[in-house]
């Protein structure tokens, strides 16, 4: 027995059921604020690979940042990094609540620092 | 490629600053503790194809055509239904000349809202979770 999908078609068509003249591409936004709203209540976990760089403190993890795939990452929220070891296996890393190291890279291979914008 | 590191549990930490993560490690590149105290946690130093494994919760994917399907565990497209609803009863008040059809429409959108509000927030998680059984209490061993 198939799970019960629903496709944009049938939401605009029970919201027209109320709204005969509500634009579709209205819906549509509605429908992608909608769909932001409730990503940010753990929706949809993920598991995604990025390579590390020999010098690199700092990993884009925004909007625009991909895996080693190249597929958009499209994080939330963070709840586990693993590093592979010398045998290649992922072994959970700590996550650091002091932020306040001492030592902070910010030589030219930061390719994830942001700079202030030019005028 | 392999790491070099043997033991990252114990050799590499992880924070997060806005929308970057930072990875930090105490080895080099043959992987061997740093031996300056100060200067022990850095950079990694060394590149590693697919080196970090992340788990994090992922934005659903947007919708752009009719037909495409929501990207959503199906408990939750009621909710969706509500949040459009909610916003369309909200325009429909704003924009009606008649008192009584815009209270109504406030009132229909507050109504949607709550149930868009319950069945995310409230019991979302209740929704969404795929843990079944009864919960035990397993009692310490006093051998």
């Amino acid at each position: 027995m198939a799970v019960h999908k629903i496709s944009v078609k049938q939401i605009v068509s029970r919201v027209r059921q109320v709204f005969p003249d509500a634009p579709e591409s209205y819906i549509f936004n509605l429908i992608n604020d909608a769909l932001v709203q409730i990503g940010m209540y753990s929706t949809k976990p993920v598991q995604s690979k990025m390579s590390t760089v020999a010098g690199q403190m700092w990993y884009k993890i925004g909007d625009g940042a991909e895996d080693s795939s190249e597929n958009a990452l499209e994080a939330n929220k963070v709840f586990r990094v693993d590093l592979m070891d010398n045998s290649d296996d992922y072994i959970q890393i700590p996550r650091l609540i002091d932020k306040n190291i001492l030592l902070m890279d910010a030589d030219s291979s930061e390719s994830a620092l942001i700079t202030p914008d030019e005028e | 490629m392999a790491s070099n590191i043997k033991y990252p549990e114990s050799t590499a930490r992880w924070f997060i600053e806005g929308d970057k993560l930072c990875l930090i490690t105490k080895v080099d590149s043959s992987g061997n503790t740093r031996t300056s105290a100060r200067k022990q946690w850095k950079a990694i130093s060394e590149a590693v194809t697919d080196g970090i494994l992340l788990h994090y919760y992922a934005e659903p994917n947007s919708v752009k055509s009719l037909n495409d399907d929501i990207d959503l565990d199906n408990t939750m497209h009621l909710a969706l239904v509500d949040y459009v609803k909610k916003c369309l009863y909200m325009d429909k008040s704003g924009t009606s000349v008649d008192g009584n059809v815009a209270a109504a429409a406030m009132q229909m959108s507050r109504m949607h809202e709550k149930n868009f509000n319950d069945a995310v927030i409230r019991y979302g998680m209740k929704k969404r979770d795929k843990t079944g059984g009864s919960r035990v209490l397993k009692s310490i061993s006093l051998r």
